[in-house]
C-alpha cells in the first residue's frame, strides 16, 4: 500500500448527546455485580435522535472548524451500522441540511464498528485522487444492544466528522498514511430485518478484535517504517475500558499514548463513531506536529489504521467549536426506564 | 387517522425545515417563511432566498403535555417562542433542556432533529429545533 | 343594502352526543330555528363546520344537510373557517339577504369532535394553526396561547389568577343552564389547581372536545312581517377580516387587529357605539383569548380586563355582562357551531327568552368569534326592542 498523497483533516467535530445511563443501573435491573463493569456509563440519544441528527450536529462543527465554502464539498460518506431506514440514505438528508449541492457522490456505509473509519478512507481517495475538492467523513452510530445482553453496557450514541480536502496551509492534520486489514469472521451480527445484533462472545476478542487491531497497527509501521516510539497517540476502537489497553499492550505501547483517546469509560462504544471520537478527542488535546495512529475495528472482521500528523491550524481552529469533554461534561443522567423510551423498547402497539 | 405525514410535502418544505430558509423581501424586509409569489406584507415580488441565523434569543416557553397523532409520541416536549436578531419571531420546539432550566433571554441554537415519524414504517420528518447553546 | 332581521334560533345541547351524528345535530337545531321564525320557505342554506372531512368522513356535505332538512334543492353552503366558521357563515347568509339574493336564509353550525381520540382531537385543532410553519412542528394550540399567555402576564405584570379567572366566570353563568356541556360552578382554585397542559396554562383554563348545533334564520325586511312579533332582532351588522396566521408574526402578538377591525366596522355598520352594547359574547377557547378580545377590541383597556373583571363589570348583572350562558369555556366550543351559539344566545337575550340568565334591559349585543388565535375575526351587531 501506497502512502496517502495530500489527503488534510480540515475540519473535525465530535458529537455526544445528552443523556447517559450508569452501567451500574443496568445491572441493578438485570441483577449483575457492579464490580465487572465494562465501562462506567455510556451515553443514550434524546428521543428526537438518531444517526441523521447526530451526523449533522458533527458534520456542523466539523464545518465551522474547516471553515470552507460548503458549495465544493463533493462527497459526503456516512458510516453506521443504525442508519435510520433500511433503505433510503442517511447521507443525503445530512447533506441537505448541510446545505451541499446536488453535485457530490453520497454513500452510506455499514461494516460494524469500522464503517466510520472507511468513510474517511474513502473520502481520502477520492480527495487524494482529485475527483473531489472536498468531502465529508462521517461515522455514527445509535448502537443497539439486546435487553441484559452484555453489549446493552457499552452500546452507546454519537457521532464523529471530518472534512477532508487538500492541504490548504491552514489544516488541522494531514493523513499520511493507511492500511486496512480484513477478513472473514463471524463474531458478530445482525441479520436482516432483526432488531438486536448476536455475537460470539469471547470469540469477538482475541481472533476479532485483537488479531486484526494488532495486524493492522503492525502493517501500517512496518509500511511506514515508524516505531512505537515515534508515535504520540494510539487511538483504538473501543468496546470496552479494557480492550484498548489490553492491544496496546501486545504492541508494546505505553498507557500513556493511549490514555487521551479512550472516551469509552464515559460514553460507551458508539460503534462507527467509537475510534472517531477517539481521535476527535486526541486533537482536542494534541500539539501540531505529533503523530497519531489510528485504528478502528468492526466485526466481520476487520481494521483501519492511519497515520494521521497534527498541523498549524489545529490549535487555532480547536476552539471554533465545542471541545469533545465539553460535550461529554453536559451530562444528563436518567434511569433504565427513561433509557427504554429513548432507545424505543417499549412496545406500544 | 394520520394525515400528517406525507412524503411529498415533507419534501417540498424541507428547506425551510432544515436550514431555515425563507424567503426575504427586498423591499420591506419582511420574512416570508413558505414559497409564496409577493410579499404578505408590502405584496411585492422580490423576494430573495436566506437562510435565518442558528441563534436566536428564547422570549417565552412552555411545555405541551399532550399532542397531535404524529407529535404525541414525543410528548411532552418544550416549544418556545423565539426572537433572531433582526426581529424576526417564530414558534419552534426546544430540546436538550429540561422546563427548569429554560430562562427568558437565554441565547438558543438551532439543530435539526427527529419532530415525528409516520409510525414504525413511514417516512421520519426531520426539521429545526432550538436548544440552549452549546459552547 | 336591505335590513336583515333575526327571526328564529334553534340550537341542541352541547354534549358528547354518542348517539347523534354530524347532520343529524345539524338537522334538529336548523328545525328548530325554521320553527321558531315560523317560516314557510328556505331560500338558501348555510352550513358552517370546520371538520366535517375528518370526523364524519364526508365532502359536499351541505346537499347532505339540505337532505336531512327535507330541503333537498335549495342551494346550501359549507362554510369552513376553523372556529369561526359559524360566523362566516353568518357574514354570508348576511350578504345573500341584504342584497336580495334570498329572502330567508337558513344559517347552521355543527361539530361532531367526540367521535375523536384525544389525539386525534389535538390534530384537529391543530389544523387552526398555519401548518408549513407550525403545525408540522408539533406546535399546538394549547402552545401558543400558554406562550401569548406568559406575554400577557409579563407585559402587564398581571397575575395569573386575573386570567385564570374568566373561566369561573363562564362557569358561574352556565350553572343551570340547560344547552351548557359543563352547566356547574367551577372555583378560581379548581381552575389554579387543575393540571397544567401547557403552562402556565391548565386544564380547565380549556375548552373540551364537544358536539353541538346552532342555528338562526335570517329574514329580509320585506319578509320579517311574516314571523311572529317580540322575537325578531334586528342584524345590524356583520364583519369579518384576516391578519396573519401566526400571532407572533403580527406587529403585537396581543393585539388581534382582526378582532379590533370587525369589531369596529361591526359597530359602524350598525350605526352604535360600542358604549351602548348591552351585552357580548365573545371567542374564550382558552382563558387568555377573553381578555385579549375584551382588549383588541376596545371593551377594556390594555391589561386591564382582568381587574375590571374582579370589579364586577363583566358579571350578569355588571355594566356589561359577558358570555351570559357561559361562552365557549362552559356552554362549550363545537368549533363550527361555537358563533351561532353566541348569535342565537344574544338573541334570547334581546327577546327576553333567556330564563333565568335574562339580563335587565337588554337592548343591543354583540358577538364576537375568532379562529386561529385571530387569523380570522368577526363581529355581529344585533339589535332587539323598540328599535329591531
Ligand atoms: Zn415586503
Amino acid at each position: 500500500m501506497s502512502r496517502v498523497k495530500d489527503v488534510a483533516i480540515l475540519g473535525y467535530g465530535g458529537y455526544v448527546p445528552r443523556y447517559r445511563i450508569r452501567a451500574s443501573e443496568i445491572a441493578r435491573v438485570w441483577g449483575r455485580d457492579d464490580d465487572a463493569l465494562p465501562i462506567k456509563e455510556k451515553s443514550v440519544n434524546g428521543i428526537d435522535e438518531d444517526v441523521i441528527t447526530m451526523a449533522i450536529e458533527a458534520c456542523k462543527y466539523a464545518l465551522r472548524r474547516a471553515g470552507i465554502d460548503v458549495r465544493r464539498i463533493g462527497a459526503v460518506n456516512v458510516g453506521s451500522e443504525s442508519h435510520p431506514y433500511a433503505v433510503k440514505p442517511s447521507g443525503t438528508v445530512v447533506a441537505e441540511a448541510l446545505g451541499i449541492p446536488p453535485t457530490h457522490l453520497s454513500a452510506d456505509l455499514e461494516f460494524a464498528c469500522k464503517a466510520g473509519t472507511e468513510a474517511m478512507q474513502m473520502i481520502a481517495g477520492l480527495v487524494s485522487s482529485g475527483l473531489i475538492e472536498y468531502g465529508i467523513a462521517v461515522g455514527a452510530d445509535t448502537a443497539q444492544g439486546r435487553p441484559s445482553d452484555a453489549l446493552e453496557f457499552t452500546a452507546a450514541a454519537g457521532a464523529a466528522a471530518f472534512v477532508l480536502g487538500r492541504s490548504n496551509g491552514d489544516e488541522v492534520a494531514t493523513i499520511e498514511h493507511v492500511v486496512s486489514y480484513v477478513t472473514d469472521t463471524p463474531d458478530f451480527w445482525r441479520r436482516a430485518h432483526e432488531r438486536y445484533p448476536r455475537h460470539a462472545s469471547r470469540f469477538t476478542g482475541e481472533p476479532a478484535y485483537f488479531h486484526h487491531t494488532v495486524s493492522a497497527v503492525k502493517a501500517l509501521l512496518e509500511e511506514t517504517g515508524l516505531k512505537v516510539s515515534d508515535i504520540d497517540y494510539f487511538v483504538f476502537h473501543q468496546p470496552n475500558y479494557k480492550f484498548p489497553y489490553a492491544a496496546a499492550k501486545v504492541l508494546q505501547i505505553p498507557k500513556e499514548k493511549v490514555d487521551p483517546g479512550v472516551v469509552t469509560n464515559v460514553i460507551g462504544n458508539t460503534y462507527a463513531a467509537c475510534s472517531p471520537l477517539g481521535l476527535v478527542r486526541v486533537l482536542d488535546h494534541a500539539k501540531p506536529g505529533q503523530r497519531i495512529v489510528l485504528t478502528s475495528f468492526g466485526s466481520g472482521a476487520g481494521s483501519d489504521s492511519f497515520l494521521i500528523v497534527t498541523r498549524e491550524g489545529l490549535e487555532r481552529k480547536r476552539n471554533l467549536a465545542p471541545l469533545l469533554d465539553t460535550l461529554i461534561a453536559r451530562a444528563k443522567y436518567i434511569d433504565y426506564a427513561q433509557y427504554l423510551r429513548h432507545r424505543d423498547k417499549i412496545r406500544t402497539s | 387517522m394520520r394525515p400528517g405525514i406525507r412524503p411529498q410535502e415533507h419534501w417540498r418544505s424541507k428547506r425551510f425545515r432544515y436550514m431555515l430558509e425563507v424567503l426575504r423581501c427586498a423591499n420591506c424586509g419582511t420574512v416570508n417563511a413558505t414559497r409564496r409569489s409577493v410579499c404578505r406584507r408590502c405584496r411585492s415580488t422580490s423576494l430573495v432566498r436566506e437562510r435565518l441565523p442558528e441563534r436566536a434569543r428564547l422570549l417565552a416557553f412552555t411545555e405541551v403535555k399532550s399532542a397531535t397523532d404524529v407529535h404525541d409520541e414525543m410528548a411532552p416536549y418544550l416549544v418556545g417562542l423565539l426572537e433572531f436578531e433582526d426581529g424576526t419571531r417564530i414558534v419552534a420546539q426546544l430540546t436538550d433542556a429540561d422546563y427548569e432550566e429554560l430562562r427568558p433571554g437565554m441565547e438558543m441554537e438551532m439543530v435539526v432533529r427527529k419532530i415525528a415519524q409516520d409510525g414504525e414504517s413511514g417516512v421520519i420528518v426531520y426539521g429545526f429545533k432550538f436548544r440552549p447553546v452549546v459552547s | 343594502m336591505r335590513t336583515v332581521y333575526l327571526a328564529g334560533v334553534g340550537y341542541t345541547k352541547v354534549s358528547e352526543h354518542w348517539d347523534r351524528s354530524l347532520t343529524e345535530l345539524a338537522a334538529e337545531a336548523a328545525l328548530a330555528a325554521v320553527r321558531d321564525a315560523g317560516v314557510e320557505r328556505v331560500d338558501a342554506i348555510y352550513f358552517a363546520n370546520a371538520a366535517a372531512e375528518i370526523t364524519s368522513h364526508q365532502m359536499g356535505i351541505s346537499a347532505i344537510v339540505s337532505e336531512e332538512l327535507g330541503l333537498s334543492g335549495v342551494p346550501s353552503v359549507r362554510v369552513e373557517c376553523g372556529e369561526a366558521s359559524g360566523m362566516a357563515a353568518l357574514f354570508q347568509a348576511h350578504a345573500a339577504v341584504s342584497s336580495g339574493l334570498a329572502e330567508v336564509a337558513l344559517v347552521v353550525g355543527a361539530e361532531k369532535l367526540s367521535d375523536l381520540m384525544p389525539e386525534e382531537f389535538n390534530t384537529v385543532f391543530s389544523m387552526t394553526l398555519p401548518y408549513e410553519t407550525m403545525g408540522f412542528a408539533g406546535v399546538t394550540p394549547t402552545a401558543i396561547a400558554a406562550l401569548l399567555y406568559r406575554v400577557y402576564m409579563e407585559r402587564y405584570e398581571v397575575p395569573q389568577e386575573f386570567v385564570a379567572q374568566f373561566p369561573a366566570l363562564m362557569h358561574r353563568n352556565a350553572k343551570g343552564v340547560p344547552h351548557a356541556q359543563f352547566p356547574f360552578e367551577v372555583k378560581l382554585e379548581d381552575v389554579l389547581s387543575s393540571p397544567p397542559v401547557a403552562p402556565p396554562l391548565r386544564r380547565l383554563e380549556c375548552t373540551a372536545p364537544c358536539d353541538g348545533a346552532a342555528a338562526v334564520v335570517l329574514v329580509s325586511e320585506e319578509s320579517v312581517g311574516g314571523a311572529r312579533s317580540g322575537t325578531v332582532t334586528k342584524l345590524a351588522g356583520v364583519s369579518l377580516r384576516t391578519d396573519y396566521a401566526s400571532p407572533f408574526d403580527r406587529e403585537d402578538p396581543l393585539h388581534l387587529s382582526s378582532v379590533a377591525l370587525s369589531v369596529e366596522e361591526a359597530l359602524l355598520r350598525s350605526g352604535i357605539d360600542r358604549d351602548e352594547l348591552d351585552v357580548l359574547e365573545l371567542h374564550d377557547s382558552f382563558s387568555i383569548m377573553a381578555p385579549l378580545v375584551l382588549e383588541s377590541a376596545g371593551f377594556s383597556p390594555k391589561g386591564r380586563s382582568g381587574l375590571e373583571l374582579k370589579e364586577g363589570r363583566f358579571e350578569l348583572g355588571g355594566e356589561l355582562p359577558i358570555n351570559t350562558f357561559g361562552g365557549l369555556k362552559a356552554r362549550g366550543h363545537p368549533f363550527g357551531a361555537s358563533a351561532l351559539y353566541q348569535v342565537a344566545e344574544l338573541h334570547l337575550q334581546l327577546t327576553g327568552r333567556a330564563g333565568k340568565n335574562q339580563l335587565d334591559r337588554a337592548k343591543s349585543g354583540m358577538a364576537v368569534s375568532t379562529t386561529g388565535f385571530g387569523a380570522l375575526s368577526g363581529a355581529a351587531v344585533l339589535i332587539g326592542g323598540d328599535s329591531a
